[in-house]
């Protein structure tokens, strides 16, 4: 019994473990692909909702493989970047004059509106959920990458609508809990 | 293992389930020697019991994403490392049924050796008709490991899982 080589069986184990938590982060985000989909279907550019997606994808996957704190950010990220994602797609699609990627009149708007609420909902959930850094961070790349899908469809206003938008949603309820820390 | 080495074994796979990397080697040192000691026991056989401890730790610390910390490690590793040695036993036995020039050569053993290690099989068969909980406390029990409750909440658990696992060997074995 003594002719087992442990080293080697805790990096074939290892090896084992990393893998069968990429498959089932894999899996587990798999629905995600969904939303994608419908994205893309809907969006008027849909290599760039694509790429967005794509990007989403990559990063839910990647936060759940890599797991503690930041993995509690993946279905907050994702959930609250519906918002600007569903308010920009059905701005889109509403009968109005969208000039080509610059539509002002109601898809920047809403951009900024889903992006306002994406903020404020990831920061109320971060300070409930008692979550640091990290979580923020991670919730805000998946929402950003999200309502991208969306957004994309206005080019870099759009972006920059979300952005905004996001940051403005995000700051009121971060500087509040920076108070209560100092406090 | 003592208290204190179980409710570390508990916190470093609760650890390994959150993604903590850093359990990652505490935990295999800390299950390697129980694992192969119950893989011994089960198996009494050097070669068979190392092969069934590398593979149940493998699928062990596998697992370890799946580990639920409400419940006491040791028992839910021991469950897998018994599940591994069932398996190795079945396939020794499958290898048993083919004809006589393919049977591999059978380690010297008295027929006492033999018939010990078929009634182990058979226990083990039954064990693996059990409900987790049960087969956690039979093996909390006989492997003096530790189990989710003490006292005589435990006492009666494992009355009534004894009970279940009499019922089921007599319902494969025909015997009581």
């Amino acid at each position: 019994m003594d002719s087992v080589d442990l080293s080697k069986l805790e990096r074939r184990a290892r090896r084992k473990y990393e893998w069968h938590r990429a498959r089932t982060a894999l899996l587990g985000f798999a629905p995600a692909l969904l939303v994608v989909a419908i994205a893309c279907a809907m969006n008027k550019h849909p290599s760039t909702a694509l790429v967005f997606g794509a990007g989403m994808f990559v990063v839910g996957v990647a936060l759940l493989w890599y797991g503690r704190e930041i993995r509690r950010a993946v279905l907050p990220g994702l959930a609250m970047g519906l918002f600007p994602l569903t308010l920009a797609l059905c701005a889109n699609h509403l009968g109005h004059a969208c000039m080509g990627t610059h539509c002002m009149k109601l898809c920047l708007p809403a951009c900024t509106l889903g992006g306002l609420l994406a903020g404020a909902g990831v920061s109320l959930i971060g300070l409930r959920w008692k979550q640091g850094v990290s979580f923020w961070i991670g919730a805000s790349g998946l929402t950003f990458l999200t309502g991208a899908m969306g957004c994309s469809c206005v080019g870099y206003a759009g972006i920059a609508g979300l952005t905004l938008g996001y940051l403005l949603g995000s700051i009121p309820l971060l500087l509040r809990r920076k108070a209560d820390r100092s406090a | 293992m003592s208290t204190q080495a179980r409710s570390e074994l508990d916190s470093l796979l609760a650890r390994l389930a959150e993604g903590d990397r850093a359990a990652f080697t505490p935990a295999f040192q800390l299950l390697w020697q129980p694992v192969l000691r119950l893989c011994s026991s089960m198996l009494r056989n050097d070669a068979d019991a190392a092969d069934a401890a590398q593979q149940a730790l493998e699928k062990v610390l596998m697992r370890g994403y799946e580990y639920d910390p409400q419940r006491a490690a040791m028992p839910w590793v021991l469950a897998i490392a018994a599940w591994e040695c069932r398996t190795l036993l079945r396939k020794r036995a499958r290898r048993r049924e083919l004809p006589e020039d393919q049977v591999p050569e059978r380690a010297a053993g008295s027929e006492e050796e033999l018939a010990e290690r078929d009634l182990m099989q058979a226990a083990v068969s039954a064990l693996g008709e059990l409900s987790t909980d049960d087969r956690e406390t039979l093996l909390a029990t006989f492997w003096e490991e530790a189990a989710t409750v003490s006292g005589a909440t435990l006492r009666k658990r494992r009355e009534r899982a004894l009970k279940r696992l009499r019922d089921t060997f007599k319902r494969l074995y025909g015997l009581g």
